[in-house]
């Protein structure tokens, strides 16, 4: 085999190793990594959300780390909703979640693509304000549906 | 027997504010809540409004006007049995003020709103919001109070029908106008009847400025930030 097909090999098994690791995580492993995810999101979203609703001074810089790591964290519990996670732990999962997974991965599709517009957002009181707003819609969209109150 | 009906007033001023403030509050809270975001500041504060209208109804069926006292209006069973009885031979007794089912209806809707404002102080949305109380408790407790927020809202959601369900009806079934008399304050009763007895608005004024006073300490002062 030549270098690069060595290296396209060595990529291609990167791209898909994680998800099948995620797959082969036991079930209260992955209840417990997506609550942490969720816990690390709801602690900086909080922060945004705190400064938007006037709780709490309006910092650029502190805005600007928790969005920019937000987007990165969303795109975790998405991983951690594999078979056998329907119960377990003390998950507020909804078994609804499992009999519309296309609507769910829609949904969290939606939350993504909003945190994904919360660092440029964070830059500005204003623009923050509206992008927590939308975010928060976003949250609740999915919460309302998919997580048990 | 054929005596005019003599027109009188049984619901004061207040008391009527008091229900289409509170009527308006309670469907404002319920769509803020659904719709969420940023409209949820809209949603605390009609709680603390809602909670401040409480507290004035509460303490008005004690010092207030005669059709507006718990002690007039709330009865036992037997007689609560008795007039259902009336109702169910579609007869309607004459009753000034609330009658005995009414009344009942009126401790179930305090009791219930009060619960969800109050659940609501403390309740975490797990988004964005928290009650203004959430700080100062256990996360197991926020977590126990917003699962009871969130139920209670269907709960007021159900009592809403019922009252609305039992208006419809005693129009419909009983020939029994009970909006108009919301509005205006006066029914026609059978000759005789003694016209309630309404206590000054400064007092109302004043019942409403404590209620609001407390509430805002409650919120205000009492809560962490």
């Amino acid at each position: 085999m030549t270098k690069a097909a060595l290296a396209a090999l060595a990529l291609a098994t990167t791209a898909t190793a994680l998800p099948l690791a995620a797959q082969q995580l036991k079930p209260e492993a992955q209840i417990h990594l997506r609550q942490s995810t969720m816990a690390l999101i709801g602690y900086n979203f909080g922060i945004l959300a705190a400064m938007a609703q006037d709780k709490r001074p309006y910092d650029k810089a502190e805005a600007e780390r928790a969005a920019e790591i937000i987007p990165h964290l969303a795109a975790l519990p998405g991983r951690f909703f594999g078979e056998g996670t329907e119960s377990g732990g003390h998950t507020k999962a909804k078994p609804e979640i499992w009999k519309n997974m296309d609507d769910f991965k829609k949904k969290l599709e939606h939350m993504q693509n909003e945190v994904a517009m919360l660092p440029k957002a964070a830059g500005d009181l204003a623009t923050l304000k509206k992008q927590v707003d939308e975010t928060g819609k976003a949250c609740k969209s999915c919460h309302d549906d998919y997580k048990a109150k | 027997m054929t005596a005019r009906a003599s027109r009188i007033r049984v619901w004061d001023l207040p008391t009527r504010i008091f229900h289409w403030t509170l009527a308006a509050l309670v469907v404002f809270s319920f769509t803020t809540g659904k719709i969420g975001g940023d409209w949820m500041d809209w949603h605390l504060a009609s709680g603390y409004a809602i909670l401040a209208l409480l507290g004035f109804r509460i303490a008005w069926g004690f010092a207030g006007s005669d059709t507006a006292r718990f002690a007039r209006f709330l009865r036992g069973p037997r007689a609560t049995l008795a007039y259902a009885r009336e109702l169910a031979a579609r007869r309607h007794p004459f009753v000034a003020g609330h009658n005995p089912l009414g009344g009942w209806m009126i401790v179930a809707m305090l009791a219930v709103l009060l619960f969800q404002a109050g659940t609501g102080l403390f309740s975490d949305d797990q988004i964005a919001t928290q009650g203004p109380l959430a700080a100062r408790v256990s996360d197991a407790t926020v977590s126990r109070m917003s699962s009871l927020h969130s139920i209670g809202e269907w709960i007021v959601v159900a009592l809403v029908a019922v009252h609305v369900a039992a208006i419809v009806a005693y129009r419909a079934a009983w020939n029994v106008r009970l909006v108009g008399p919301m509005v205006h304050g006066r029914v026609d009763a059978p000759p005789g009847t003694a016209q309630s007895a309404s206590k000054p608005l400064w007092l109302a004024a004043l019942v409403l400025a404590a209620s609001v006073c407390a509430v805002y300490v409650l919120v205000e002062i009492v809560a962490v930030r």
